[in-house]
């Protein structure tokens, strides 16, 4: 049961982040829409951005998926010529970063929802980081940075935690994820049987 | 992206793609510690005039390109504008407190957003995925385990695509209807992509590991990438183009609208 990443995992990783970079772009004129309001009601949606990483941890489950799934979320979009261009690719590396943090402080063994909604948090962190050097966010009206920061919090909970543990169950009911996830003790027990 | 049109080479394509990946990553850095309105603008004119004549491509793209970043520049600096912080007001309406200080930090960040947006795009614009990877293997040394694997994932982009459409005409003959939900929506349309794209790689991993792509030792490319002229030219751009800026707005004293 090896804890390193085989070329299938990453191959896995990698695809999985595309399939979101997709569906990112299906939604994308959905940000633009609601962004120019300037009431921040974008941030809603901003924790869709962090998706990939929970997604590819969950069905794969090594240390340094998360990270790698951020990555490959963010150089994707970049060399498709993504508008957000090369900051994309920061942005990716310090989420997936954070997220990972967060996973590895729990050692990589659980799986549920409290510890991904943590981790969601984590990469939701470390993005203001980026905005707060980047955008000048700090120095917008009180009421206002709330609203940011609130927003995207709540959003990045609801998609990055709870909706990527949802979407992971239905796909363990598709029988995909036995394909890719190292085998467990349980499988061996089951073969000594 | 370069391969949606059709464009002569320029020097900007032959330049060692990890090079260009490296100033792009500096110049990032570099753009956030401007804090002088009148440098940005000019850093953002420096790039817009690569962007406009480098890549190589007819106007007519150039400027179709160009339709986004506007709305980036709006849609960047507006929330800062409206809604910033500061003392000497301009505009004031319910919620709505234009400030010069807001005023100035927008049309920055706007700028920082727009510069940034033109560098990616003109990287975008210039370089083969493929050549980067190999670029990257040979040169940063990249683990091939990785690049390979990028690479097979880059040419499933289009096939995904094909698949997402065909899973939506699928769902529409049988009568799924549009769903309210948001959540609902994007997991029928999630799901069924998802797995058919795990299970897709999985099969090409299977096969990729069967031909020694994850072997890395002693290893021989069939693109060999290496440094030429245009690389020196490429940096020598960049600095030679940002001292005369830096000079300039230092002759005229114009650092005076700090951020």
């Amino acid at each position: 049961m090896s804890k390193r990443l085989k070329l299938t995992d990453i191959l896995v990783t990698i695809v999985i982040s595309i399939g979101f970079g997709i569906i990112y772009k299906i939604w994308g004129p959905l940000y633009y829409a609601v962004k120019p309001l300037g009431l921040h009601i974008d941030q809603l949606i901003y924790g869709m951005w962090f998706m990939a990483a929970t997604v590819a941890f969950l069905i794969i489950r090594k240390p340094g998926v998360a990270l790698l799934a951020e990555i490959a979320a963010s150089s994707g979009e970049f060399l498709m010529g993504s508008e957000f261009g090369l900051e994309v690719l920061l942005y990716g590396v310090v989420q997936g970063l954070f997220a990972e943090i967060v996973l590895m402080a729990f050692r990589y063994k659980r799986f549920d929802l409290f510890v991904i909604s943590l981790a969601a948090i984590s990469a939701c962190a470390g993005s203001f980081i980026l905005d707060f050097y980047k955008g000048y966010v700090g120095d917008l009206s009180t009421w206002n940075l709330i609203l940011f920061i609130a927003f995207r919090l709540i959003g990045s909970i609801v998609f990055t935690g709870v909706f990527a543990v949802s979407i992971t169950k239905t796909l363990e009911a598709t029988g995909v994820t036995k394909l890719v996830r190292p085998s467990s003790k349980k499988d061996y027990e089951a073969l000594n049987r | 992206m370069n391969t949606f049109f059709n464009c002569k080479e320029t020097w900007l394509h032959k330049t060692n793609p990890s090079l260009k990946l490296i100033i792009l990553l500096c110049l990032f850095v570099f753009a956030i510690t401007i804090h002088q309105l009148h440098f940005m603008i000019l850093f953002t004119l420096v790039i817009a005039l690569l962007f406009l004549f480098g890549t190589g491509y007819s106007y007519k793209h150039i400027f179709l390109l160009l339709i986004p970043f506007l709305f980036i520049f709006l849609s960047t600096s507006t929330s800062m504008i409206l809604f910033g912080k500061g003392e000497t007001t301009l505009f004031k309406w319910a919620y709505v407190h234009i400030t010069k200080e807001s005023l100035i930090r927008g049309i920055h960040i706007g700028c920082r957003a727009l510069s940034f947006a033109m560098l990616s795009l003109t990287f975008a614009l210039t370089t083969q995925p493929v050549k980067l990877f190999y670029s990257l293997m040979q040169q940063l040394k990249l683990s091939p385990k990785y690049a390979y694997t990028f690479m097979a994932a880059i040419r499933l982009i289009p096939i995904m695509i094909e698949e997402l459409q065909t899973i939506r005409n699928a769902q529409k003959v049988r009568g799924v209807q549009g769903q309210r939900n948001l959540f609902k929506r994007m997991n029928i349309l999630m799901i069924p992509l998802l797995s058919q794209s795990i299970r897709r790689a999985h099969r090409i991993a299977v096969a990729m590991e069967a031909k020694r792509f994850d072997a890395s030792k002693k290893r021989t490319f069939f693109y060999e990438i290496g440094f030429s002229k245009f690389d020196i030219f490429f940096a020598s751009y960049f600095l030679i183009m940002f001292t005369v800026a830096y000079l300039f707005s230092i002759h005229f004293h114009i650092s005076r609208y700090r951020c």
